[in-house]
This record gives C-alpha cells, structure tokens and sequence, in this order.
C-alpha cells in the first residue's frame, strides 16, 4: 500500500540501498567489517568505515578481497558477527573463503551488488548476472541462503534477516543486490524500519528449541544428535575447545576420509537449511484469483515488474504477481501456491538466459514459462508489457 | 602477557595429546619443529583456551591433531595468517586481548599468501606465524617452490631450479614486521627463537629451514649438516632479523585513531520531516539533470530531493558516470512523487536539464530526446547545439550565469521552482540549512536566468 506522508509525525532520510545495507548491519549487531573497494558496492564499505568504529566496532580495509572475507571470518570465529560487501569480480575472488565459512559452519553476511559481467565488465551498470554464480558456488552445489532486496528499505529489512539466518544456520548467507538497488538513493520513512534490539552473539549459543546446552567438550565442535540440528557455537579463544577445518571431518572435527560420520556431518549442511525451509521464506505474493498468468521477477527488475501489473491490472487485466527475496534455498511452496489456476509464467530479470527461470521451470510443469530479459540497462515496465501481451503495448 | 599468569594456573607439563603420533616421514623436521613448539608453550604456560593454533594446507597442517586443548583452526591453502589475523583483530580489539595466535604454514602456502603475511605485518597483529620452510610441495610430490634454491631438483624441475628463491624475512622486514628470525629446524637456539616470537606483542615471525627427506634429501643428496650450507649459499642469515620495540601494536594505532575519527557520521544524513501537509505535485514527474563531473550533479540533486521531501514528496535519485569519478558526465535521474515510488528508471522524461556537453552527449547517446513527447519540456544551455525534438526546448545561460559549479544546482532550482515541484520558499529555507554555498547569491542568479531567457522552439 503506498504510504502518503502527510500522516505526521514521520521522518524520512534520502539513502540509498548500499547505506541503508550498512545500516541494517548495524542494527543486527554487526561489529567487524573487512572490505576492499569496488564499484557498485564501495557505498556499503564506506558507510560501515564511517559508522562502525565509533560505535565500538572495526570496519577495515583489506589489502584485497580475499584477506577481507577472511578477516571476517576470523572474526566470526572468535565471536563477532561480520559482513563484507563486493561485486561480481571480487566475489570470485571470495568463494573459495566462502565454501570455507559453510564448511567450518562459520556464520558470515556477505553482500554481492551486482554489476555488468562477465570478467570486470561494467563497473557501473547494473546487471542480475550473478544469481546462479552466488547460489552455485560451492563443490558439491551445497544450498547457501541467498535473500534479494528490490528497494532501499528492503536492503535495510534482509541485511537483519541475513544476520538472524546466519547465526541462527550458523551458514554464510548472501546479500543479492545490484548497481540500480545499491547505489539509488530513495526517500525512505525512517518511522517504519524495524528497530529491534539486537545483540552480539552469545557464547555456546544453539536454538532454544534443540535443548542441551552444557554439553562437555568432548562432544565437539560440529556435534549434532539429529541431523538438521545446529551444532551449539562456540568461540575460538572461549572456554570449550574449538576444533575448525575446512576439510572432510567427523563431529569432533577432526579429519576423515569418507567415514560414515563425515558423510553424515556433509549432508547436515545440506538438511540443516532444508528442514527451516518454510521458516526462511521470504516473498510478496500479490496474487488475484482466476488469474492465468503470473509474472514472477526478484530485485531491481521486480519494481518494473509492479509497475507493469499495476498499470495492466488498471485496464482490468487478471494478472498475478510473485516477488521473490528468499531467492535459495527455492521457496517451493510459495511458488507452487502462486502457480495454481495459472498457465502461463513470465520470469523478469537482467541477464541474458533467464538464470533464475532455468531453476523455476522445473517447478512449471505444464505451464508455458516464458522469460524478459535484457542486458545493459534496467528492464522497464513496458517491456514486460509487451512481452504479456505479445505485442506493443498501449496505454488505454 | 601470557607469562604473567603463571602462578595461579596449574602447570601445563604438555599440550600435546598423550601418545603423540606425529603423522611425518621418518627424520622430517615438523615433528621436531612441533615439539619445540610444544615445549615453547610449556615454558610460558600459555593458558590452553588461550591459543588459537591456525594451520595451512600441506604437511605442517596436520599438526591441528596433535595439540589436545589447544583451540585449534585448519585453513585452505595459503589463507591461514589471513583468519588469523581476523581471530586477533576482533579478539584485541572487540575482547579483551586475551588470546595468542599461532599460524603454522609452509613455503608454499607462505607464497600463495603472501599479502597476507604482508599486511598481518603491516597492521601489526598479535599473530605469530612459523614458516616451515622445506623448499618443496611435499605432500603432493615433491614440487618446486617459490623458495626453492637454485640448481635444486624438485619433481618439477627435475634439470635443476633455474631461478633464484625469495627471502621470505627479506620481504616481512621490508613490510615492518617488528620481529623476525631465521633459524633451522635442528638449531639449539630455535627454542628460544620460539618463545621469543610468541610472547611478542604484535606480528612475529619465524623462518624455520627443514629438508623435506621424503623428496629433497634422495633428490639432491643431501643430509642434514648441508641445510647450514644452503642457507650460507642463498645468503639466508640466521637469528633475529628484526627487533623493533618502537612500533605500536595495531590494537594500540585503533584506539588513538577511532578517538581522532569522524564521530561515526555520514554525510548528507539528515531526518526530514514533511512540513507541507498537501504536496505541491499531484500527479509524480521525472527529471532528468545531465552536466559534467566535478560539477556537482548528483550532489545538487540530492539537495533539491531533500527540499522535495521537506515538501511532502516521495523521491528517488539514480545516479550514472562513467567508470571515472571526476571527468566526463554526471546524470542523476529523479522522479518527485506524492505516492511511493516504484520503479526508478525514466522512460519518457517530463524535465530534461542539461547542463553541459558531457551531459548532452550522455542525453543523446541514451535516446532519451528520441522519446518526448510535446508535454516534455527541455532547458538547455544556451552554448549547445541542441537537435530536433518533440519537447519543447528553452535555452539559458546556465554557465555564463551561474558559472560551473554552480550550472547544475541553478538550473535545477530553476527547473524545480518552475514546474512546482517544490515551493520556492520550501526551496531556499532547505537550502540555507545544507547547501554550504551562498543561497541568496544563488537565488539572485537563478532570478537573473529568469530575464535573459531566450526560448526557442527547436
């Protein structure tokens, strides 16, 4: 619903997505940033460089953006939570850091604002090139929480979620947003952000709802009784003694080759995030009823995506709408719900091959899955109305 | 630090597990290299949850087993002092300064990490790194290093090493590490080296020279007593390298430097509260401001956005440059809207300002002319050439006027103020609070525009 702010008293502040992901940061109790610079994610970098310190934090530079994801997850390590932000050529530089994160079940935030690809591409044009790259980059294609903000205030409203998923799966979990959602500065109403109390991570902390806390040392660092359950964390340089590695290894962390414990500590990392899965959803489902066609799009490209069904609605079309911000692990039954009675899906986004379409298709069976997308400039309203329609689209 | 608590902990006689079984080949030096290190930590009774034991790929990683309480963390390849480093700079930092970390890598971790060794150095982090130099990749056969020394045969030079190695200290010197130390595995000083190097406040390190038996010995013929002479013949100097008690610890530099910082402010943020309670526009309009960098384009816009939202607007600002910062065109793209906004991006522009020739070519190159209809209107500079439009087109003196770095805010002024996007009076009292610039002088010019137009309809 749009808000009018003649409805006193409110208070809005002109930022932009990068700032407001920084705030957001701050406001889940993020106390250690490591960034290195690069356009279109720098503003999340010098936001937290002016923020943090003063608020008894680090926020640093890195000598690139492998030290800085590490630094971070040094952090983590010990106790803090940490985020750095990059862009598509940084991020290649960080993934081997973030397999590690998921490995050593080290919770982490990072945020990747897209830009044009492949290689260093374009440093200021937008682009949603990178959805599979973020989502796929792990051997073994293990699932890592991907959450997608299509304005400012939803950079702010996901970074907390980012955190809260993070430490709650001790997992990385990343940030998608892109040139046109980071760098747009946008009124925002400073009235309506969540401003929960957040807190620094408890030591020997594990959901309230998996019980025993106190369990001995001996149990390791990577125990579980059931596999879907989070190992309890525990701070290098606390009491209980951390045993981390990168590598294959039982509960206790310690090394194996292919033991049936290290397969079973492999799969947990998988079903850990499967089991919350209807907890972790995170979608506007704007659907009307005896619609027969859906029109499903993420980030920047979902706001012309609303604006296409608002004005095709407003001629008295039926036309559903489904915007995604849990873009993995995949919202199945948010989809499935959205597809019912619908026979034709339209998937917008800002790359060339549908990325994001060739992972729902498989959830549209017999549904015709059509795509608009577009490199080099934002997709516009209009063309989603063209490709609805199949053909030139006029305004009534 | 760690020494002083010696006498209300119980004694630590090992940190090793009991029955160590070190995981090395016969006569290599890692496990005399992790016993020293044993030993080393037994002499300053480091409280074992006060050790972070951060290991690298290759065989010196395998130590993480063999240390019982020790907190211990395995890194990929080369990474090592690069978590380290973040372990130590949330834990000096952020906790209380209460754990040691100890990073143990080889030659060819060293290599692939080397900025990370370099910058630990640099920030001066209480990390103490041991290099377990054997010249050679020994678990996956025996290859060349970037330490491996000349004329050395390694299974991937198998003629002979045809180029000389890096001086690993060398470089850690030049990058201010306040200690650094050489030695060889098998030295009698390399205990005291060891104790030395951990209980330093702030970025040690330690070369440690080793022959890896499995495949340097057999290769080059080689035994123990020739490790001296190698390090002779490469000019490797053993001992300390580096003893600087004049530089601060990173923890040290931050407190000052946080103290003298900004104050934990962003520019430019400011509340706004709506003043007007009806906004001036009715239906939403988009601007298009195009000039040149270093003309303050987007900065302009930002304020007269502010003053928008001052008028109960919702507004949104996209900005657009060239790769480069301060040279070539600087384009914001506004819309003013009494409802929220969705999308950002402007088709068919009500408002085209353009303010230079950078702007004007940015304008053109983007089609954005080819798009108008009769209902748009353009204000131009009146120094260039414009083309064939459906919008209306007036042109102003908005260089000669207001001069550069005033072009952009001016002609925005005047657009805004023109097609009611916000009030006049709105306008200048936002102004007079965060424009730093001199508000009335800037009116009285706008005001000026006023009366020398010239329109024209292109």
């Amino acid at each position: 619903m749009p808000q009018t702010p003649s409805h006193l008293p409110q208070s809005f502040r002109l930022r932009s997505g990068n700032q407001m992901m920084a705030e957001g940061a701050l406001q889940a109790g993020c106390t250690f940033f490591a960034g290195y610079p690069i356009t279109p994610a720098t503003g999340i970098f010098k936001t937290m460089i002016d923020l943090l310190p003063a608020r008894g934090g680090i926020a640093l530079s890195a000598p690139d953006e492998i030290s800085a994801i590490a630094y971070c997850i040094g952090a983590s390590m010990r106790g803090y939570k940490a985020m750095t932000a990059t862009s598509g050529p940084g991020w290649a530089l960080m993934i081997e850091s973030v397999q590690y994160a998921l490995m050593t079940e080290t919770p982490l935030v990072v945020a990747l604002v897209q830009r044009l690809g492949p290689s260093t591409g374009g440093a200021t044009q937008g682009a949603q090139g990178d959805v599979l790259l973020a989502e796929y980059c792990t051997s073994g294609g293990y699932t890592l929480p991907v959450l997608c903000p299509t304005n400012a205030r939803e950079c702010y409203e996901l970074t907390i979620l980012a955190f809260t998923w993070s430490e709650l799966l001790r997992i990385p979990v990343i940030l998608l947003s892109d040139k046109e959602t980071g760098m747009t500065i946008e009124s925002i109403n400073d009235t309506s952000l969540s401003r929960s109390t957040s807190q620094n991570r408890p030591a020997n902390f594990a959901f309230r709802d998996l019980g025993s806390y106190n369990r001995s040392d001996r149990r390791g660092t990577y125990y579980f009784d059931v596999p879907h359950e989070i190992p309890p964390f525990a701070p290098v340089g606390g009491d209980r003694k951390v045993t981390a590695t990168g590598s294959a290894h039982d509960k206790q962390g310690r090394l194996q080759k292919n033991s049936t414990e290290t397969l079973d500590v492999l799969k947990h990392l998988e079903q850990k995030i499967h089991w919350r899965l209807d907890d972790f959803v995170s979608v506007v489902s704007d659907l009307q009823p005896s619609a027969t066609t859906l029109v499903v799009s993420y980030g920047v490209t979902a706001r012309a995506a609303q604006s296409a069904v608002i004005q095709a609605r407003n001629t008295g079309e039926r036309i559903s709408l489904l915007v995604i911000h849990s873009l993995f692990p995949i919202p199945v039954k948010k989809l499935t719900h959205a597809l019912q009675g619908v026979d034709t899906v339209l998937v917008a986004e800002e790359n060339i091959s549908g990325l994001y379409r060739s992972v729902l298709e498989r959830y549209c069976k017999g549904k015709k899955v059509r795509g608009v997308n577009k490199i080099g400039s934002m997709i516009t309203p209009e063309e989603i109305l063209v490709a609805l329609f199949e053909e030139p689209w006029q305004p009534a | 630090m760690a020494t002083g608590v010696t006498s209300v902990l119980p004694i630590h006689s090992t940190y090793l597990v009991d029955e160590p079984r070190f995981p090395f080949c016969k006569g290599c030096g890692h496990t005399s290299v992790l016993r020293r290190l044993n030993e080393a930590l037994v002499e300053l009774q480091i409280p074992p949850h006060r050790l972070a034991l951060v290991t690298d790929i290759g065989c010196i990683g395998l130590a993480d087993g063999l240390f019982k309480e020790l907190h211990t963390v395995h890194t990929t390849h080369g990474r090592s002092t690069a978590f380290a480093t973040g372990i130590a700079l949330a834990d000096s930092v952020l906790d209380k300064g209460s754990l040691k970390t100890v990073v143990l890598i080889g030659d060819g971790g060293a290599m692939i990490g080397l900025q990370h060794l370099v910058h630990a150095a640099v920030l001066n982090v209480d990390v103490t790194v041991i290099i377990c130099d054997n010249f050679v990749y020994g678990m996956t056969g025996g290859q060349g290093s970037s330490v491996t020394p000349e004329c050395f045969v390694t299974a991937t030079t198998p003629a002979g090493n045809i180029v000389p190695p890096i001086d690993l200290c060398a470089i850690l010197k030049a990058s201010h590490a306040p200690f650094v130390a050489r030695t060889l595995a098998t030295d009698p000083t390399f205990p005291q080296l060891l104790q030395q190097a951990i209980a330093w406040e702030g970025f040690a390190v330690i070369e440690v020279l080793e022959l890896c038996t499995e495949f340097a010995v057999p290769a080059n013929n080689l035994d123990g007593r020739k490790l001296r002479d190698i390090a002779d013949r490469n000019g490797w100097t053993l001992g300390v390298l580096a003893d600087r008690k004049d530089r601060s610890t990173f923890v040290e530099r931050w407190k000052e430097g946080v103290v003298k910082g900004n104050g934990g402010q962003v520019p430019g943020d400011e509340i706004l509260r709506p003043v007007g309670k009806v906004p001036m526009l009715k239906h939403a309009k988009s601007v298009i401001l195009a000039g040149s960098a270093g003309e303050r384009v987007q900065s302009s816009a930002g304020l007269v956005c502010g003053a928008a939202i001052a008028g109960g607007l919702f507004v949104s600002q996209k900005n657009d440059n060239p790769v480069t910062q301060g040279s070539g065109f600087s384009v914001s793209e506004l819309w003013f809207s009494p409802e929220e906004i969705v999308f950002t991006g402007i088709q068919r522009p009500d408002i085209v300002l353009i303010t230079s020739s950078d702007g004007l070519k940015d304008v053109l190159s983007r089609s954005f002319l080819d798009r108008l209809d009769s209902s748009s209107v353009i204000y131009v500079d009146d120094s260039l050439p414009m083309q064939e439009t459906k919008g209306i087109v007036h042109r102003f003196p908005f260089r000669r006027v207001l001069g550069a770095r005033e072009a952009a805010l001016g002609a925005l002024v005047f657009a805004a103020v023109r097609q009611h996007l916000v009030s006049p009076e709105g306008l200048q009292e936002f102004l007079r609070k965060h424009y730093r610039g001199n508000v009335d002088e800037l009116f009285a010019r706008v005001d000026c525009l006023q009366e020398t137009r010239t329109e024209v309809r292109a």
